[in-house]
């Protein structure tokens, strides 16, 4: 018998020490992170949409709360980081986004996906939001739709200029004051730390709006501009200065973002130029209804009045398969007053936005019986062209320039968003093997690869977490801090896909 | 002679790599698991109809029977010191069963039946861990039904057929993917279950034994597929755009065991045995679930043969009580990059000990196990999300105990 008490004790004894345990135990409580040669203690992020959290084509509740800077500053608080504060959107009780001025709609909600529809489109609900004023300062400076110089202007917080529209609602949301600009405002923080990610919209505009805008290169007044212009690589070069100046003052480190390439965002490229499907018979109907039109050239040509390599470019043509749209292009030589239109069919070169893709092959509004981009011409607007993508170019290459010159001379991180962007363009692999395109949304099953949202402009959650990680990597680099990063595979779109919207 | 012919024997089962584990749960009976559960050369007692068939012709008695019962006590620890992810698993206790009957028709004729769980797992961590598109929580229990036929022509020998016919459940939980939930923020799993999982095989066995001193044993069972035609699959926290339910059909191998074994008596107390098992694992490829409406899913596994190396002793103290000690080598199937926490099998170290407590025909049976299995760092990977292949890597480090009591009565 005592061999059997012997045997029970044994099993009691070692069901108590039944407990694997590794030869080197991670304890995620205890961690020694570090800021380096950083002081995170006051962080202010200074920015647009992109620093807000903007996403789906609107600033909504579950967009804002993971936002890039919320994303880095909840990394900063394990490295002496203080509290971070955003300009919270409780009234946005639907989680839409949107806002509304009294009765009046001024801003859209969030973009779902119509699960029935098979269609992307404002998700059916009013917006909460209002316009009345939350006055910051907040950690949290990313104001939507802020060009450069809107954030120097006082008055952008001011609903009194909301009837002028040079106001802006978001700063009238968040404004300390009606008349402070959003730059005093950030200034008023103190910062220890900051990023800085400017000069977005300033290029966006003009591409988004198939160069609607102008060029407004050598023109130092941004009062003259208009909203889809390109903002003078000077006017930026100055401000950013000014900015940096001030930001540095009392000591602040920060990082720069570089700004990426219109063509690297799918609101840009997924919209192909041949999308016209046709038979032969249709494409030899077609070629008789252009057949005046393709005489006209040779006739302009034989005159002298272009050349025979714009001839070629202009002659319309079309067959079975798949075909470019036609459009208009103003840099054509103008040959109206021979009633020649300035037409052409789009090349692999031009970029057609996002907007497009409802109006190609639908019925042209003014006229129903012809078809848009076939029998109707794409208008400006529906067409970045090669040259009008080369001055986008141009001009985010200044900006571009400056930004790592004065990173340098000041001597801060530099965050390249710009080649971020380019490597997502060609598929970005992450260290797990996992890969992220820039590829627009088409059906749930491309949802793990997704990094834009559905406005085609702005990353969706797993987007903004690359980028705060890409933010942490230039912050770690830079200053010797140990911030940790995210796994983006993660977390959720935060895409809306709805059964029926 | 003899000696040559076993070392010929076990020279040709050992590899030059070799690794059993995987979800076979080796605790067929309480008097072997207290010798390394090394029975397929120790005859005597009705375990016989699992460890070695053919050795119910050097049963004592007519009629034997046995019965037991091994809960399992496991844990599985998970880290990653990178991400700073760490988890545990939960397992419920394991309740291994078997019931033994031998039967002497003649001197030459005899028959076993054998009832026992030889594979399954449950697998149980957090909801919602770090893992969780790969396994929430998994559960495999598969009964087999095994009559054997047994024939002894000389005094020295005798070789058994027998049939296993197998059915099984398994019911596994994960998570859709790593990210997925529905509007409320609740991750979004799909639990699979299938009750009608069945399947057959056959089993071949050899007892020799030359002499009062030394015997030899040959044990074979083949791989059994249990086959699920009408699985359901539920969807949880819905996004909404999938469906609630779906039906699948799956299979899942119960990899083919070849036992060589041999036990001697130096001393007449004193019995020593020593068995080398391998597992034909490499026939479990990957885990493939063809779904009605869903999109079927691809888990790779290419898993690889593996090696259990097993030695025990029995010294019988008087008439009553025999005690057992012994220890087992136990090598996980899975290779580099295949290492998946739904299974996380690894090399282990095995100490038994037992006794058996005897009152004239019945016998009590008692068992321990101690497993602590070796830490491993590895990864998972071949799980597929959209078009790309995220890795699931970290270290893994378990033990499980494993007590076990069974009776038998031999008349």
């Amino acid at each position: 018998m005592k061999t059997i008490y012997r045997f029970l004790a044994l099993t009691a004894l070692m069901l108590v020490a039944c407990e694997p345990e590794f030869k080197n135990p991670v304890d995620p409580d205890n961690v020694d992170i570090t800021s380096g040669s950083a002081d995170f203690s006051v962080y202010v992020a200074v920015g647009n949409s992109l620093s807000a959290g903007y996403m789906n084509g609107t600033l909504y509740k579950s967009g804002q709360e993971y936002s890039f800077p919320k994303l880095l500053a909840d990394r900063m608080k394990e490295a002496g980081g203080g509290e971070f504060t955003q300009p919270y959107m409780d009234d946005d009780t639907k989680d839409v986004g949107g806002m509304m001025m009294g009765n009046l709609q001024i801003l859209p909600p969030k973009l779902v996906v119509d699960a029935g529809d098979k269609a992307v489109e404002r998700i059916n609900e009013q917006p909460t939001m209002t316009l009345e004023p939350h006055p910051g300062p907040y950690n949290n400076m990313g104001v939507p739709a802020a060009k450069i110089y809107h954030y120097v202007f006082n008055g952008y917080g001011n609903i009194a200029n909301m009837a002028s529209g040079t106001a802006n609602p978001y700063f009238v949301r968040m404004a300390s004051s009606p008349n402070a600009s959003v730059f005093e405002d950030v200034l008023a923080q103190h910062p220890t730390f900051f990023t800085l990610w400017l000069g977005n919209n300033d290029v966006l505009w003009y591409a988004t709006s198939g160069g609607a805008g102008t060029d407004q290169t050598g023109n130092t007044d941004p009062s003259t501009y208009g909203p889809n212009d390109l903002t003078d690589p000077g006017v930026f070069a100055y401000i950013y200065n000014q900015m940096l100046q001030a930001l540095t003052a009392g000591g602040a480190k920060g990082v720069l973002a570089t700004i990426p390439d219109v063509a690297s965002i799918p609101y840009m490229t997924t919209v192909p130029y041949n999308p016209v499907p046709l038979d032969q018979a249709t494409a030899d109907a077609l070629n008789q209804a252009y057949a005046q039109y393709n005489g006209a050239l040779q006739q302009a040509l034989a005159g002298g009045l272009i050349t025979q390599d714009e001839a070629t470019r202009r002659t319309i043509h079309f067959q079975a398969g798949k075909n470019a749209v036609v459009l208009v292009d103003e840099d054509l030589t103008d040959l109206t007053s021979l009633n020649i239109p300035s037409l052409r069919q789009a090349t692999a070169d031009d970029l057609l936005p996002l907007t497009a893709a409802s109006v190609i092959g639908q019925p042209d509004p003014n006229n129903p019986n012809l078809v848009m981009g076939v029998t109707s011409p794409l208008g400006d607007e529906y067409v970045l062209t090669a040259d009008e993508t080369a001055k986008v170019r141009t001009v985010t290459a200044q900006y571009n320039a400056t930004i790592r010159a004065l990173a340098q001379q000041y001597d801060l991180a530099v965050a390249d968003m710009a080649a971020a962007l380019d490597e997502l363009a060609a598929g970005l692999r992450l260290d797990d093997n996992s890969i992220y395109t820039a590829n627009y949304f088409s059906g749930v099953e491309t949802l793990p690869n997704l990094f834009f949202s559905l406005d085609g402009v702005h990353p969706n959650r797993k987007g903004y977490v690359i980028l705060a990680n890409r933010f942490i990597d230039a912050i770690n680099a830079k200053y010797g801090s140990t911030l940790r990063k995210y796994d983006p595979g993660y977390f959720d779109t935060n895409i809306s896909i709805l059964p029926h919207n | 002679m003899k000696k040559s012919i076993i070392l010929l024997m076990l020279s040709v089962l050992i590899p030059a790599t070799a690794k059993a584990g995987g979800y076979r749960v080796a605790l067929q009976g309480a008097r072997m698991l207290g010798m390394a559960h090394a029975g397929s050369a120790v005859f005597g007692g009705a375990e016989s109809a699992f460890f070695n068939p053919a050795g119910i012709g050097f049963g004592t008695g007519d009629n034997a029977f046995a019965l037991g019962v091994s809960p399992v006590i496991s844990k599985v620890k998970y880290q990653n010191a990178q991400n700073l992810w760490t988890a545990q698993t939960h397992n419920p206790v394991g309740t291994p069963v078997y019931a033994y009957y031998t039967h002497k028709i003649s001197d030459v004729f005899y028959l076993g039946l054998a009832l026992y769980t030889p594979f399954g797992s449950t697998v149980k961590w957090d909801k919602d861990w770090v893992g969780s598109h790969l396994v929430n929580e998994i559960s495999l229990r598969a009964f087999f039904f095994q009559p054997s036929f047994v024939i002894k022509p000389s005094d020295y020998f005798s070789i058994a057929v027998s049939f296993i016919a197998a059915s099984g459940s398994i019911s596994y939980n994960k998570n859709i993917n790593r990210f997925m939930t529905d509007g409320q923020g609740n991750r979004t799993d799909i639990t699979l279950e299938a009750k009608d999982a069945a399947g057959a095989g056959f089993g071949i066995s050899v007892a020799i034994r030359p002499s009062e001193k030394v015997s030899l044993g040959f044990n074979y069972r083949s791989t059994v597929w249990l086959r699920s035609r009408y699985g359901v699959a539920t969807i949880n926290d819905n996004p909404g755009f999938l469906p609630e339910h779906d039906h699948f059909s799956a299979a899942l191998p119960m990899p083919a065991e070849m036992s060589l074994g041999l036990a001697f008596r130096p001393i007449d107390k004193l019995l020593i045995t020593m068995e080398l098992d391998e597992v034909f694992w490499s026939v479990y490829k990957s885990l493939d679930i063809d779904f009605g409406h869903l999109p079927d899913t691809r888990m790779a596994k290419n898993w690889e043969n593996s090696f259990t190396y097993r030695i025990g002793a029995e010294y019988t103290l008087n008439e009553h009580l025999q005690v057992r000690a012994g220890y087992y080598y136990d090598e996980s199937p899975i290779p580099a990059t295949y290492f998946a926490p739904d299974t996380p099998s690894l090399d282990s170290n095995n100490w038994t000990f037992g006794f058996t407590y005897k009152m004239g025909k019945l016998s009590v049976d008692a068992a321990l196990l101690y497993k602590t299995e070796k830490e491993r760092s590895d990864s998972y990977d071949y799980y597929i999300e959209g078009m790309s292949a995220p890795r699931f890597s970290g270290s893994y480090v378990a033990n499980a105990i494993v007590p076990s009591f069974g009776i038998q009565y031999q008349f």
